[in-house]
């Protein structure tokens, strides 16, 4: 059976720490290596980081949609905002170097597109924008189940 | 984010404490950076120990203060940086940039 967590909360950071707490709590009994575990609560307050600042515009009115959904095989997090979107397709061809120092901007996609096995993006029709993202569970042997 | 500075021997550690992302972070740690700059105090030793957890723009956060005291002749360090950030750091390569350290001492130690 799987699981569906939904949580949707306004668009202030404070939120951000209840999001990675959910994201613990969920992973708990997942076989993730802890490194993986990382790597999800960090591209998960990244795709909601994102929501929040670009798609909600940081209005707190505007609420950010987070539904986590526990397979065998994987978590699938879908992150939507409310906002007008971007050309990710676009923005993907040309992700700017993390490295640059004198960016203070520009990281999150990138972290999230290392750090992930599956990173998406897609406009909905009646405006905003969800952000998909899933994590293979591994086996020992560091293979995909 | 709260922020508590201490000074030894001309090398100031920032003890940060919460979490660092966008927002006033930015603009509270900013203004630090440059008043010490004014004050001359270069040497700025970062803190991480009570720091739950950093998105992309706390990073860009320290890299901009990073960028600001080597432009003014001074360098930034971190201690007790936690497996997360950690990895953020890794993943975007500015391992390579930020000297990081397991104590103050050794942060200390470095500037010398």
């Amino acid at each position: 059976m799987t699981e569906r967590i939904v949580l949707e909360f306004p668009s202030e950071y404070s939120y951000l720490n209840m999001v990675d707490l959910l994201c613990g709590e969920i992973m708990a009994d997942m076989n993730f290596t802890r490194e993986a575990k990382n790597e999800i609560s960090i591209s998960v307050i990244e795709a909601c980081t994102n929501a929040m600042e670009h798609g909600n515009q940081c209005c707190p009115e505007m609420n950010v949609r987070t539904v986590f959904e526990k397979l065998p095989d994987r978590l699938l997090v879908e992150v939507f905002d409310y906002g007008r979107g971007f050309d990710f397709k676009e923005y993907m061809q040309h992700i700017p170097d993390p490295s640059d120092i004198h960016k203070l901007r520009g990281r999150g996609i990138f972290i999230m597109n290392s750090m992930m096995d599956v990173l998406s993006f897609e406009m909905l029709p009646d405006g905003g924008m969800k952000v998909i993202l899933e994590k293979m569970i591994q086996n020992n042997d560091g293979k995909n189940n | 984010m709260k922020l508590q500075p201490k000074e030894h021997d001309g090398i100031v550690t920032l003890h940060l404490q919460g979490k660092l992302m966008g927002g006033p972070d930015a603009d509270v740690f900013r203004g630090t950076i440059y008043d010490l700059i004014e004050q001359g105090k270069k040497k700025i030793i970062v803190d991480l120990r009570s720091v739950n957890w950093v998105n992309s723009t706390g990073i860009g956060i320290l890299t901009s203060a990073f960028t600001t005291l080597r432009k003014n002749g001074g360098d930034l360090k971190l201690i007790h940086v936690s497996e997360k950030i950690q990895s953020i750091l890794y993943v975007t390569k500015l391992n390579l940039i930020f000297e990081c350290f397991d104590s103050e001492e050794e942060a200390i130690t470095s500037f010398e």
